[in-house]
């Protein structure tokens, strides 16, 4: 009997041990943070906004001016336009969306009626598709002038993003984009966290790999490696093509799981999309 | 004697056209395996390697220029980076969260 109790005992404790072994999403969001402030001690959280600028003081300087006749200011114009532009039943994005688009602190979220995680370029497309407009393509192009514009408008929203306890589907596409994050693929076998976490900072042939937190919020972005505006998506599937995997589909679940994941962490930072990167 | 040469040469020719057969068949054989194993381990993992699609295009392409040899080797190879693929799902699959921060 004695023995059956210690069994017993040992079992509890076991299973006590590996309850608090999984930890949650708020967990989580405080160990990735935590994570930053000891690697990076002079960067304060908010500036992670301004991605590898923020742990990069040499090129931060060069991107300032940058920034001062910003690239991407030709696409938020563009992205103006389409905006109001009226569909043909005489509605327009903004019916969708306000009268300026500024909803960026909204996405990425999670939709319970359809169960799956709705980005803002999903919101775009999904509002012309309701009025019978085609959709954009969804890496490049009008999809990201809507997106610059209506982010350009957003500034200053911070990161919310909520991952409601009353639907498990909701945890479960946080924790496939947390997989995901920390999962290494392609043949080079890198995981997102490898580059943007465990290296980052590091120098990848001429390129430093920028901090994860703070990921979701600038986007989309004028890269002068496109030399053209492109979502967050686009950047997935080149960072897959980079490590030698085929990318996933851009707003499929993968991606869309990803960006959930990624949003999460930076919770509490503020949106200053669009912007321009190397 | 012409006759002779004409024998030599139609020897030649059928010895020729029998081994070009068997690796035509070899090569088809290797690309198709290839081809369904990278579909597998894709479909069961989400796991694929650019690199393992290249090598199967590229076994395609020596395969419609004749080169059954080329396309046999460049199949294995594929074949050789699908399996790889796969072991990298399974291995990732049991470690992946030795990464997330605590």
């Amino acid at each position: 009997m004695k023995t059956i109790i210690q069994h017993l005992a040992f079992g509890l404790l076991g299973l006590s041990v590996s309850v608090t072994a999984v930890a949650g999403p708020e967990e989580d969001r405080k160990a990735f943070q935590n994570f930053y402030e000891n690697r990076f001690p002079d960067t304060p959280v908010n500036d992670y906004q301004n991605g590898v600028y923020s742990i990069l003081p040499s090129a931060r300087e060069q991107w300032q001016s940058i920034e001062e006749f910003p690239p991407y200011e030709l696409s938020v114009e563009a992205g103006e336009k389409l905006f109001h532009s009226k569909f043909a039943n005489g509605k327009s994005l903004a019916d969708c969306f306000g009268s300026n688009g500024a909803v960026r602190e909204k996405y990425p979220h999670w939709d319970k009626a359809r169960g799956m995680v709705v980005t803002m370029e999903r919101a775009i497309n999904e509002c012309r598709e309701a009025n019978a407009e085609k959709p954009y393509g969804l890496k490049k192009g009008k999809i990201a002038d809507v997106s610059a514009y209506m982010s350009f408008n957003s500034r200053g929203q911070k990161v919310n993003v909520v991952i409601p306890s009353d639907d498990s589907r909701a945890l479960a596409a946080y924790e496939d984009g947390k997989e995901h994050f920390y999962t290494k693929r392609g043949q080079l076998n890198f995981a997102c966290a490898d580059c943007h976490m465990y290296t980052a900072g590091a120098l990848y042939r001429a390129d430093t790999t920028s901090p994860g937190l703070g990921h979701a919020t600038s986007w989309p972005v004028f890269r002068s490696k496109w030399q053209e505006m492109g979502t967050l998506h686009r950047r997935f599937g080149g960072c897959h093509k980079n490590i030698r995997a085929n990318p996933f589909k851009a707003q499929g679940s993968e991606y869309s799981n990803l960006e959930y994941f990624v949003s999460y962490m930076s919770n509490g930072l503020e949106f200053n999309g669009p912007a321009a990167r190397k | 004697m012409k006759n002779g040469l004409r024998i030599i040469a139609v020897s030649i020719a059928l010895c020729s056209s029998v081994a070009f057969g068997a690796s035509n068949i070899s090569a088809k054989k290797a690309i198709d395996g290839a081809n369904a194993a990278y579909k597998q381990v894709a479909k069961e993992t989400s796991y694929q390697w650019t690199v393992a699609v290249g090598a199967i295009k590229a076994a395609k392409k020596a395969f419609d220029k004749g080169n059954f040899t080329e396309a046999e080797a460049l199949a294995a190879k594929a074949m050789k980076l699908v399996e790889a693929t796969k072991l990298q799902a399974k291995i990732e699959s049991e470690t992946w969260q030795m990464r997330v921060p605590k």
